[in-house]
């Protein structure tokens, strides 16, 4: 086994032996001797880090979180709790443990840009951990725990810069931005060393079983078999696995998982709703006018911007505007050219938006509390701002690209001013909004995850009410595909990782 | 640790290194450090430089450290130090090179006619860590007569209760070492080793299976993969620093001592 000692003390000692150097104070040589043997480590295992965070009262499941990870994991886990239990702060809890324990001297956070400021505020001042942010002229030697966006630390030349480093530990946010294997940032972090490593998501399975499986091959590769074995020996397909029980214990060996319930704490309810929404004549018309443009020229047969056109079509006719004037741009033979025309006629020509005004039906029912709405499209989220504005409700809009302040500024002004907050789909991360407690998912995503995302915005610790969540569907269009679809993604969720609070209804 | 303790330990690193006390509160201190103390624990190294090239008249900072925020009742501002703060930190790591190497004789009170003669010492604290992917550590404190190379475990206890000081009492007389002292700590390194050596590593062994148990997971991924990839390398170079157990051994501090 390798032993280290250094001399160090021994040429010291030798020094004052000669009297070359005066001894020392024997009153700090007993304090001295008494703070080492107070901090002392003496047990592999149990948490440290709680004494040395007067300042912090982590939950009992962070803690038990932390522990597992540590002891039973190895320092290498998928954090995966339910949205708003604090997966920062148990891995901050993880990293402070393993600095206390001398095993992580030096540790890299990869995180969405938006979240850059908040881990910094959250490591320094929640955690002590002098943790900065990456700029592009420091020497990563001189940087003991590092937080920058994936986005930048995948591009040359920081990419280079960050293999060359011997990082101890790896934390990455929104793990489940990797769910991609063939993505830069996959490929990046798949040649990463990785000793100990942390993905932190609360959706690890977000469309297919396939994205957990690259997941895991990230973290652990082997662990679930490769890609052949894991095919076979699960029978997986996308939306199917078999011998379902075996697999989630494998997963469950790497990853660990919170669900509200299970926490010990009070959670309010959340009582979700699909909500029918009947076309009337007219939108029904350029809906079906829009559903045929495949069979009226090949020039729009592309089945993907078929079905964008009619999901913006059940979300407004400004979403829906913007994409036909891109088609007529391309289109070459006049009968094309006059078939989108007439549609942008009929399409202009409509006075009533069936959704915006259920929308707006929902708003005036819940006697001026904040009402929060998610749109897929910038088109409608104008349209809804100028809608809700003619019938006198005050609105703010929302999305990702807002820098820091800006969001700031904005959530303020909800707080604040406004009964109701727009956002986009880019707007679901990285905002906490407790005080409201009606969600309107006016567009419905693919994804039933970024479902789980809008929700977890309200949803969360420090929530005192029940939370409303309205899902706006307009029946026999493309929406109820989109409905269908989600409760087969959510099924395998729930066969592979665990249960799923509810989303739909 | 409470904050009474760390209060203490901090006015007592001040006092002991010549700096002024202006307040002391049972929450907080205010303290004028010394040139020494500011170069030591205010992280200004260019401030120095600069001051000592130029000859400038040097202002050595006041800080002022608050132990216990909770029962703070005044308005005081400082900076909050408890255990995990940095600052802290920095200050049990002064504590420690400033407590490292001593030279203490047993202290005897009253007029005796005859002399009282000590007898020589070395006294060592050991810390000895067990890494793998976990940890754990262990305080050695050892003892060696200089004159018969007897040793004593449990040192530091077993003089907890003698008085000591720097200065030698009047009437002694001190025995000169028969066993140089660079000599014994080379005893009491062996004796520590010894005693590693005598230990149970079933965690050394533990840590050994689960790093046998990653890698067969790592082959098993690339099982029938002809030209492995760098991440293969990578992974396996990640295991290894993760899981292979060492032990470090560390000195505290220790000293002579001068005993009856």
């Amino acid at each position: 086994m390798i032993i280290e000692r250094s001399s160090e003390w021994k040429e010291g000692f030798a020094k004052r032996l000669e009297n070359r150097e005066a001894w020392d104070s024997w009153k700090l040589y007993n304090m001295s001797y008494e703070i080492a043997k107070a901090n002392l480590i003496t047990d592999f295992r149990g948490l440290q880090s709680p004494r040395y965070l007067p300042n912090l009262t982590p939950l009992a499941h962070q803690l038990e979180v932390a522990e597992t990870v540590i002891e039973r994991m190895n320092g290498k886990a998928i954090l995966a709790d339910e949205v708003g239990l604090g997966k920062t702060i148990e891995a901050g809890l993880i990293l402070k443990e393993y600095l206390i324990r001398g095993l992580v001297k030096k540790a890299l956070i990869l995180v969405p840009a938006s979240l850059v400021n908040q881990w910094l505020d959250e490591l320094n001042q929640k955690f002590h951990i002098p943790a900065l942010q990456y700029k592009k002229n420091y020497d990563l030697n001189y940087c003991s725990v590092v937080v920058m966006s994936l986005d930048t630390a995948k591009r040359s030349p920081h990419k280079e810069n960050i293999y060359e480093q011997d990082f101890d530990l790896i934390i990455i946010d929104e793990a489940h931005k990797l769910k991609n294997h063939k993505t830069q940032s996959y490929e990046f972090v798949r040649n990463l060393k990785k000793k100990f490593c942390l993905l932190l998501t609360a959706t690890p399975i977000q469309n297919d079983v396939f994205e957990l499986f690259y997941l895991i091959s990230l973290l652990k590769p082997g662990h679930l078999g490769n890609y052949e074995s894991f095919q076979s020996a699960f029978s997986a397909s996308k939306h199917n696995v078999e011998h379902d029980e075996y697999l989630k214990e494998l997963v469950n060996q790497v990853m660990v998982r919170n669900r509200r319930e299970d926490t010990g704490i009070e959670w309010t309810n959340r009582n979700v709703e699909i909500i029918p929404i009947e076309f009337t004549k007219e939108e029904k018309e350029v809906y079906d006018l829009i559903s045929e443009l495949k069979n009226v020229s090949t020039v729009f047969s592309d089945a993907f911007s078929l079905i964008t056109l009619q999901r913006e079509m059940c979300s407004s006719k400004e979403a829906t505007a913007l994409t036909l004037t891109d088609m007529l741009e391309k289109c070459t033979k006049q009968e094309d050219i006059s078939y989108i025309e007439e549609i942008i006629g009929k399409l202009m020509a409509l006075e009533i938006n069936s959704k915006a005004e259920k929308a707006y039906e929902i708003i005036s029912r819940v006697n001026g509390n904040k009402v929060i709405i998610f749109t897929e499209y910038k088109g409608s989220q104008t349209y809804l701002q100028w809608y809700l504005q003619s019938k006198g409700i005050s609105s703010v809009p929302f999305n990702g690209k807002f820098n820091k302040n800006k969001r700031e500024w904005m959530k303020q002004l909800f707080k604040d001013q406004a009964q109701v907050l727009i956002a986009t789909e880019s707007g679901s991360e990285g905002i906490n909004l407790q005080f409201c407690h009606h969600v309107i998912n006016y567009d419905l995503p693919w994804n039933p995850m970024k479902l789980e995302q809008r929700i977890g915005r309200v949803h969360r610790l420090g929530q005192e009410h029940d939370v409303n969540i309205y899902n706006l569907a307009i029946q026999n269009t493309i929406e109820d595909h989109i409905l269908d679809l989600l409760y087969v993604k959510i099924g395998v969720f729930e066969q592979v990782v665990g249960e799923l609070d509810d989303i739909l209804s | 640790m409470y904050p009474q303790q760390i209060h203490g330990y901090l006015r007592e690193l001040f006092k002991e290194n010549k700096c002024q006390i202006l307040s002391d509160s049972d929450q907080y201190l205010t303290v004028q450090l010394t040139i020494d103390m500011d170069k030591r624990i205010m992280n200004r190294p260019f401030y120095w430089q600069y001051l000592e090239s130029t000859n400038g008249v040097p202002c050595p900072a006041q800080i002022t450290l608050i132990t216990d925020k909770n029962k703070l009742d005044q308005d005081v501002k400082g900076e909050v130090v408890h255990l995990g703060s940095p600052r802290l930190h920095q200050l049990f790591q002064t504590i420690k090179e400033l407590g490292s190497f001593v030279l203490v004789y047993e202290k005897i009170s009253g007029k005796s006619d005859s002399q009282t003669i000590l007898t020589p010492w070395l006294g060592v604290n050991y810390k000895v860590s067990y890494f793998s992917d976990q940890t754990k550590e262990t305080l050695y404190s050892l003892g060696i007569n200089l004159m018969t190379g007897d040793l004593i475990e449990g040192f530091q206890e077993s003089i907890s209760d003698v008085d000591l000081d720097v200065n030698m009492s009047e009437n002694t007389f001190n025995l000169p070492y028969i066993i140089n002292p660079t000599r014994a700590l080379d005893r009491l390194d062996a004796v520590i080793e010894n005693k590693i050596q005598q230990d149970d590593h079933t965690w050394a062994e533990e840590a050994k299976m689960r790093w046998e148990k990653d890698r067969k997971v790592l082959e098993y991924f690339y099982e029938g993969v002809e030209e492995r990839p760098d991440s293969y390398d990578i992974e396996k170079e990640a295991m290894d620093q993760q899981y292979e157990a060492r032990i470090k051994i560390e000195i505290i501090n220790g000293g002579l001592f001068y005993l009856k």
